[in-house]
């Protein structure tokens, strides 16, 4: 008789990796959802370099609960929402690197992109948007998620979502730049 | 287009999302990120078998005598929080211990300069299920007493649900008290970690930090009350000796301007812990609480730095009788400042320019005198 311990290493030990067919089927999907996730991502951070950051860390997630996540038949709705919930981390791990200094840290260098045509204005105005009112933008008005999807992805009631998405088109309809490019 | 109509807004967005264009898909990177991450998974599910098979063999002596280094129990809200210092055979660099609801956590030091710490940089690292595996490494500023401050907590990192809080204590502190919104008190004892005596306690944000203690054995030497930040975290600032009090709670805006496309504003809120500046950019607020008196005295810099979109943004504390400031930007220019008055306090903020030089200020009164505090 295998003694208790024993049974419990080697189930261990057997789940260890994932196996081949379902490490292929991981890849798979990644190649063909990463731009999506990228563009969700980056609807959320306003930035490319971030995006691929959260992105990548919400595929890394997927990966280490993969067999659970397959079984469950809607992968894309688990890293939608890892990507969401990523994004959030990353704002919360980033507010607190402030520290005193007498010489404030020296700015990155200038953008080099310059935001010259519609689509980058529409962004930079998102961007302008609090995290909350540009996420819920993105999950209502592009991804085309209902109100109660909306806020069960941001963890909050459907009148947040609603009273957030009056406050988010409110500030689009009278943000200046939009409204220079003659967005209205 | 109108943006007040919705499915011209979808499109809109359609197509602005459509024009980023991804690099590759990092597949390989991910499936190594992910397989670390069940690593630890599965280590910690072994640490916690191996936690059970312990309890036990030594859960009924243990009921028996309960163990005096055991830390205390304190509920924050609906959360049972618990703290503890290293024991004698503690690995290295252990600051602290403890469970959030039954999920442990702990805070390791790395000896200072190594791994991946910049100059004057020290790796700290979060493990336990607690973190619900966003846990790791983090480099900070190292862990060095001030003996201007008794209650330490200079280092805050937010992982998840969970607020972590540290710092290194003076010789004549013997332990601290912090007390959360209900009432309970987490009693930290300093641990020896590299050369200075530290602290740490983890809490699950919103827990509502109402003041922090520090006790020799003499009794109370300081004590700090945060600003506690509408989404939950606390941040310490001033520690006040007994007797002493902070300044009277006020708030106001005290800088606004648009750099690079992206608005950004600094509030300061005034309060017993002292000045605590809100910077408001891209995402979340960034807080920033300077810790002694002689940084408020000295108009001590402070600097905020977003990478992308490119955002630089500074401020100080002029003396009460400065009528403006003029800034020299590292880029050789200058600016001038009107400080705004919050509490009685003369506070400014900036967008600061990329150059090779640290910013300066001197402040100038209504007759156009340059106005030095009183220390300097």
């Amino acid at each position: 008789m295998q003694p208790l311990a024993g049974i419990w290493w080697s189930a261990w030990l057997e789940g260890w990796a994932v196996n081949a067919k379902l490490d292929g089927e991981f890849r798979e999907f990644m190649h063909a959802r990463w731009p999506f996730m990228v563009r969700l991502a980056y609807g959320l951070t306003g930035d490319q370099g971030h995006a691929e950051d959260v992105a990548q860390a919400a595929f890394a997630r997927a990966y280490a609960s993969w067999p659970r996540v397959s079984r469950a038949g809607d992968p894309d709705a688990y890293v939608r929402q890892i990507v969401v919930n990523e994004n959030r981390n990353r704002f919360r791990k980033h507010r607190v690197t402030e520290r005193l200094t007498d010489a404030p840290p020296e700015a990155a260098a200038a953008d080099a992109v310059r935001r010259c045509d519609d689509r980058s204005v529409l962004i930079g105005a998102l961007q302008r948007l609090g995290p909350r009112q540009r996420a819920v933008i993105v999950l209502r008005y592009w991804m085309d998620l209902t109100e109660h999807q909306t806020a069960a992805s941001l963890n909050c009631s459907v009148g947040t979502v609603k009273s957030q998405a009056a406050r988010a088109l409110a500030t689009l309809r009278q943000d200046t730049e939009l409204v220079d490019e003659g967005f209205q | 287009m109108r943006i007040d109509d919705e499915r011209d807004l979808h499109g809109q967005l359609e197509a602005a999302f459509e024009a980023i264009t991804p690099r590759p898909a990092p597949v390989d990177r991910a499936v190594r990120r992910g397989r670390a991450i069940r690593v630890r998974r599965r280590v910690a599910v072994a640490a916690g078998a191996a936690a059970v098979v312990a309890i036990g063999v030594l859960a009924v002596p243990s009921l028996l005598h309960r163990s005096a280094a055991a830390g205390p129990v304190a509920p924050a809200g609906g959360n049972t929080v618990t703290v503890q210092a290293p024991g004698p055979h503690s690995a290295p660099g252990l600051i602290a211990s403890g469970t959030i609801d039954g999920r442990r956590w702990q805070l390791t030091a790395a000896k200072p300069g190594t791994g991946a710490a910049g100059p004057g940089e020290q790796i700290f690292t979060t493990s336990g299920p607690a973190f619900e595996g966003r846990g790791g490494p983090q480099p900070w500023p190292a862990l060095v007493v001030n003996g201007a401050y008794s209650v330490p907590f200079r280092g805050v990192l937010v992982i998840g649900p969970v607020q972590v809080m540290f710092g290194a204590v003076p010789a004549d502190v013997t332990y601290i008290a912090v007390r959360l919104g209900n009432g309970a008190v987490l009693t930290l004892h300093p641990a020896a970690v590299y050369g200075v005596r530290a602290v740490a306690f983890a809490v699950p944000v919103g827990a509502g930090i109402v003041d922090a203690a520090a006790y020799s054995q003499q009794g109370e030497i300081a004590a700090a009350i945060p600003f506690n930040e509408s989404d939950g975290i606390a941040y310490f600032g001033l520690s006040l000796t007994p007797g002493q009090h902070g300044l009277a709670r006020a708030s106001g805006r005290i800088g606004s301007g648009t750099a690079n496309g992206t608005a950004w504003s600094v509030t300061a809120y005034l309060g017993p812990w002292g000045i605590c500046y809100q910077t408001n950019a891209v995402g979340t607020p960034a807080v920033f609480c300077p810790p002694t008196p002689s940084d408020l005295d000295s108009g001590g810099l402070w600097g905020y730095t977003e990478r992308s979109p490119s955002l630089s943004v500074a401020g100080g504390h002029a003396p009460a009788s400065a009528a403006w400031v003029i800034v020299s930007q590292p880029n050789g220019t200058t600016t001038k400042i009107w400080p705004v008055t919050v509490g009685g306090q003369k506070l400014f903020a900036f967008q600061q320019q990329t150059g090779p030089n640290p910013p300066r200020w001197t402040a100038y009164d209504s007759s156009g005198h340059v106005v030095r505090w009183p220390a300097g």
